[in-house]
């Protein structure tokens, strides 16, 4: 007997199963694929608009607040204290702003005359702006003036104010309403404007009167906007009160500002500016939170 | 037409017909460059009817349908509901837009609930009411859900349904379905189909879709533009009882053909 031969005759092999041949040819793809790449592929960190993760965010946060701490406390240590103080400084003069009843006293005094004089801008804002937002006739009649007056800076109105109003809380609060008003009436006649024609369409083919339409439809669609502008606008509000108190005042944060240049206290000078920048980002925040409660709808 | 003029004599007012547009004109812009939206347009719509007015944009059908729901106003001509004259809008003409127009503040239930209030009905009233065109509309399970959340064909169902909702005298349309895809847009108008046997409301609706038109209406304004006016009137055979076999009928192709060389 021969032994058995390595290969079965060709004509006893059974045909292979269908599929076989496209695998063959699959892998014979897949074998001939080299190391080449198409296209480009960035890092995430450097891509434009990326897609980076909460987590990613929060750390580059904290990383650019460490930055500008350690670029402080190295310029600081390389200067004298008399003209930038040094991160532990600044933080001493603040404590001892807090135990000198200062801090309290003197952020309220400031706060006060921009929740008077804020809110009553804010209330204009709403008023007018819905008004010409949502009348032609309304709008064509205060177009000019505003166009006139908005262009006068509000800071320059500053010695009349102390003229007409003396020196106590009303020509600081006024000139907050005046320095600000007329950017909230213009953003918000804008927000009004923005309210799509088809909803007011819409309300009034339901029946809605004109009064509806302005309560139910023209204001409740521009809560958000008017959250907004009024949030934009806050920050020329601080910069009135400021102007009005580097000038003439007894009390206010920007006050006590110009009583440390006084004694050439710029550690408690850096303690105030720090001070101005924590309201502001508490505001912010509030503001922010405000107009999700206000209009959950609206949220982006 | 008439050949008589009727300026100096007060327009009749007509009797059963649900709608009547007579003479409208609109022309927009100024002395300079005149535009002629609408040049002469007279139609009519009786009750219980589904009329479309077909024709491409531009033609100045949404302007027309805007005139009589009478968010805009007419430079010449009346529109008449029930014999009294249109000056402005109301709830006895609900409306749809193409852009389904919902407040974005105010649930599915909410938005529907709008003209009730407005139109004085009692709470228990309105929650029936509410309840059913939820039910009508297949919605029952989203009516606490916002505008945001729901698909484009849902939305638009809402928007119907809001319209629907204090009972109108008719129903005005403005392409209500020319933002939604093929699919879904079958199925909305086999849903208005229903929504139109079930109530018997009279509907008026602006389309460019010839196929809708002849699909949908008992009768059909074929628009043309510049200036635009009412080209052709087309009275569509089907009856009101329509379906998937109306498109198998043997008159609709060539209905849609003769339609569509007409507008081409």
């Amino acid at each position: 007997m021969i032994d058995a031969p390595d290969t079965v005759p060709d004509d006893l092999v059974i045909d292979p199963p269908a599929p076989a041949p496209v695998d063959d040819a699959l892998d014979a793809e897949r074998a001939s694929r080299g190391t080449g790449t198409r296209g480009r592929r960035h890092a995430r960190l450097l891509r434009l608009r990326s897609d980076l993760g909460p987590g990613a965010r929060i750390g580059l946060g904290i990383a650019g607040v460490a930055a500008i701490g350690l670029l402080w406390q190295f310029a600081s240590g390389r200067m004298s204290g008399s003209i930038l103080p040094t991160p532990a400084a600044t933080w001493e003069a603040l404590i001892d702003l807090q135990s000198n009843g200062i801090l309290v006293n003197d952020v309220w005094a400031s706060s006060k005359r921009i929740l008077i004089g804020y809110g009553i801008s804010v209330l204009l804002g709403i008023v007018f702006g819905m008004a010409i937002g949502s009348f032609t006739s309304v709008e064509s009649f205060f177009e000019p003036q505003i166009a006139f007056l908005r262009y006068i800076p509000a800071s320059a109105l500053t010695p009349l104010f102390l003229l007409w109003f003396g020196l106590d809380e009303s020509p600081k609060i006024w000139l907050i309403v005046v320095g600000t008003a007329f950017f909230n009436i213009l953003m918000m006649a804008d927000v009004a404007r923005n309210v799509p024609r088809e909803l007011i369409n819409a309300a009034y083919t339901l029946g809605a009167g004109r009064a509806t339409v302005l309560r139910r439809i023209v204001l409740r669609h521009s809560i958000p906007g008017i959250i907004d502008a009024a949030r934009v606008n806050l920050a020329a509000a601080w910069l009135m009160l400021v102007v009005a108190e580097l000038l003439a005042a007894k009390e206010g944060i920007a006050f006590q500002i110009v009583r440390a240049q006084r004694f050439r206290a710029v550690d408690t000078m850096f303690a105030l500016l720090i001070v101005f920048g924590v309201i502001g980002l508490v505001s912010d925040l509030l503001l922010r939170g405000l107009r999700n409660v206000a209009a959950p709808w609206a949220r982006s | 037409m008439s050949a008589v003029s009727t300026t100096d004599v007060l327009p009749e007012r007509p009797v059963k017909k649900k709608l009547a547009v007579e003479g409208v004109t609109r022309t927009f812009g100024g002395k300079r460059r005149e535009v002629v939206a609408l040049g002469g347009v007279d139609l009519h719509v009786d009750d219980g009817e589904l009329v479309c007015l077909l024709g491409a944009s531009g033609c100045g059908k949404s302007t027309l349908l805007s005139i009589i729901g009478g968010l805009d106003e007419a430079t010449s001509g009346d529109v008449w509901i029930d014999g009294d004259r249109v000056i402005g809008p109301g709830r006895d003409r609900g409306m749809v837009f193409q852009g389904y127009s919902l407040f974005p503040w105010a649930s599915v239930a909410k938005n529907i609930e709008f003209g009730l209030g407005l139109a004085g009905w009692p709470k228990d009233r309105r929650a029936a009411r509410i309840d059913e065109l939820l039910g009508i509309m297949s919605l029952t399970e989203f009516r606490d859900a916002r505008p945001k959340e729901l698909s484009g064909g849902m939305r638009q169902r809402v928007a119907i349904a809001r319209a629907l909702a204090p009972e109108p005298d008719m129903l005005l349309l403005d392409e209500p379905f020319g933002a939604l895809d093929a699919i879904t847009k079958r199925q909305m108008q086999d849903f208005l189909l229903s929504v139109w046997q079930r109530t018997g409301t009279t509907i008026l609706m602006v389309t460019h879709d010839v196929e809708e038109a002849v699909y949908l209406s008992n009768r059909i304004y074929v628009m043309a533009a510049h200036p635009g006016r009412i080209a052709e009137v087309i009275d569509v055979p089907f009856g009101r009882t329509r379906g998937p076999m109306t498109k198998r009928d043997p008159r609709f192709a060539p209905l849609v053909d003769e339609l569509a060389d007409a507008l081409g």
